[in-house]
């Protein structure tokens, strides 16, 4: 089983993102319930990383804590070395459920945030094109979040994070409410991104499939402990053939611990 | 809308419509109750374009009048509810000190302050925008209130991580968020606040369309009456479809929501 510190094998040095002996817990009416316990782990540059567990480990808590839309009870994160105290575009956000402001464009929500004067505008107006060309969603950016489909609306929620050119993706469950074909489609598009721009990602999931797909290192939250059960390193070439015998392996592994 | 929609749109005030030159004809129901339509026609029109006669041509000055009060009126009371009721929406404290007494002046009757309104402010403008603008405020504040308070946090946390400082995004989000229940608020204002104003106006002011129909009743003049009561109605339409047109072409937020 490996460690939080093998994982950090690669050596802090080259981390992007350092999770150091977090713990977290929630009250519920003057009721201390613990959630995450010593938490400690690091992600490299480029690395994609999936959080499993079980619906109520945690996983989703921590993704906000590194969001820095939760103040963790104790220890703390830093991203390249400096801690994480409020959220900022450094991390981008995509969120499971559509948090897409529908009163704006898709562009217009891609370019949410972003100001400058006349020139810099015009190169930002330049760069959504790019940026919906990248997410597939060239022509679509006249349209209001509405009249897109569920798919096409965590494209753009991906193209407006990613616009910023973030340190650190992180991702909740983003395909969570998609069907599977679209799914799928999802899925190759991060990969392809992920390539492209060498992003680091930290994805939340509880699909272990997903997990298996997208992952080069899964981390296990174990709900009972609230602790890092298991760290798994996904040693395939990509593409991955999902129907492959080591992909299977690595599936019924992960299976395995989520039964604990 | 479709000429199904239409028609059926027109059903009810057409088979009324009817109904009162029938009962009109029949000489069913005496004139100085119920004029005929055609009386009330004629007094409408003498109303607004004639040159003689008593209420000949006083209708220009008279929609200045209660335009003016009304207009005046609501938009105080919008300057006052949007603002704290879009505090009182996110921020406990605020809620917490102004839910009290807002909740139990909105439970006295509007018109409970006419008598006080007149001893404070005489007869004239200032009674009938007091009265005004009290009604209209808390439809507006509470619909203010509710939309904020209903704009989920993911929001929020949305601007948050785009880089979004809290100031910046009550402008950029919180209100064209909460816009489509701030439109709901006002178009209530507006309705509520024609209301009042002809409760202010009959209160013996000298001019304004509330005053023409009061007058109307000592002069015995029913058929101005019921001319007052449609412009009235068709006044206050027009200002709920002019006000909507100008929050859509004001704000982005209105425009795509509503």
């Amino acid at each position: 089983m490996a460690t939080a510190a093998q994982s950090m094998a690669g050596g802090p040095l080259g981390a992007i993102l350092e999770v150091v002996a977090l713990s977290h817990s929630f009250v519920h009416n003057g009721v201390v319930e613990p959630v995450l316990r010593d938490i400690s782990f690091s992600m490299r540059s480029g690395e994609l990383v999936c959080l499993i567990g079980r619906s109520g480990c945690g996983k989703s808590t921590l993704l906000k804590i590194v969001a820095g839309f939760l103040k963790p009870s104790q220890g703390q994160c830093l991203l390249d070395g400096r801690p994480i105290v409020k959220p900022g575009p450094d991390r981008g956000v995509v969120f499971q459920e559509d948090a897409l402001f529908p009163w704006l464009t898709v562009r217009e929500n891609i370019a949410f945030g972003l100001r400058g004067g006349r020139q810099a505008r015009r190169e930002l107006w330049r760069e959504v094109e790019r940026l919906l060309d990248l997410v597939g969603l060239a022509g679509y950016g006249d349209y209001l979040p509405r009249a897109l489909s569920g798919g096409m609306k965590q494209r753009v929620a991906l193209a407006r994070v990613l616009i910023r050119s973030p340190r650190l993706l992180l991702m909740d469950e983003p395909f969570g409410a998609l069907d599977a074909q679209t799914r799928d489609e999802m899925q190759e598009l991060l990969l392809e991104l992920s390539r492209q721009r060498q992003q680091t990602i930290l994805f939340v999931t509880h699909d272990v499939r997903e997990a298996v797909t997208l992952a080069d290192r899964v981390v296990w939250l174990d709900r009972d402990s609230g602790r890092i059960g298991d760290q798994v390193v996904i040693d395939l070439e990509r593409p991955r053939d999902r129907n492959g015998g080591p992909f299977q392996q690595y599936s019924a592994r992960l299976h395995q611990l989520l039964k604990h | 809308m479709g000429t199904k929609d239409t028609a059926l749109a027109l059903l009810l005030p057409l088979t009324g419509l009817a109904a009162w030159f029938a009962v009109s004809a029949a000489g069913l129901v005496p004139g100085y109750l119920l004029p005929a339509p055609a009386a009330v026609f004629d007094a409408g029109v003498r109303y607004i374009f004639g040159t003689q006669g008593p209420y000949a041509g006083r209708f220009a000055g008279d929609l200045v009048a209660s335009l003016s009060r009304v207009l005046l009126g609501f938009t105080l009371a919008a300057v006052v509810g949007i603002p704290l009721g879009i505090c009182s929406g996110r921020l406990v404290v605020v809620n917490r000190l102004a839910a009290g007494p807002i909740g139990g002046l909105r439970a006295v009757p509007g018109i409970c302050w006419l008598p006080l309104a007149l001893i404070w402010f005489g007869i004239g403008l200032k009674t009938t925008v007091f009265l005004v603008t009290l009604a209209a405020f808390f439809p507006i504040y509470q619909n203010a209130l509710t939309g904020a308070r209903l704009v989920a946090p993911i929001y929020y946390q949305a601007g948050a991580m785009l880089g979004v400082s809290r100031v910046r995004g009550v402008f950029a989000i919180l209100l064209p968020m909460a816009m489509p229940n701030i439109i709901t608020g006002l178009r209530l204002g507006m309705g509520i606040a024609w209301a009042y104003l002809v409760l202010g106006e009959l209160t013996g002011v000298p001019d304004g369309l509330g005053a023409v129909i009061m007058d109307a009743r000592m002069a015995g003049q029913t058929e101005i009456i019921l001319a007052g009561i449609v412009l009235i109605a068709v006044i206050g339409r027009i200002c709920d479809r002019v006000l909507v047109l100008v929050l859509r072409l004001c704000f982005k937020s209105a425009r795509r929501q509503v």
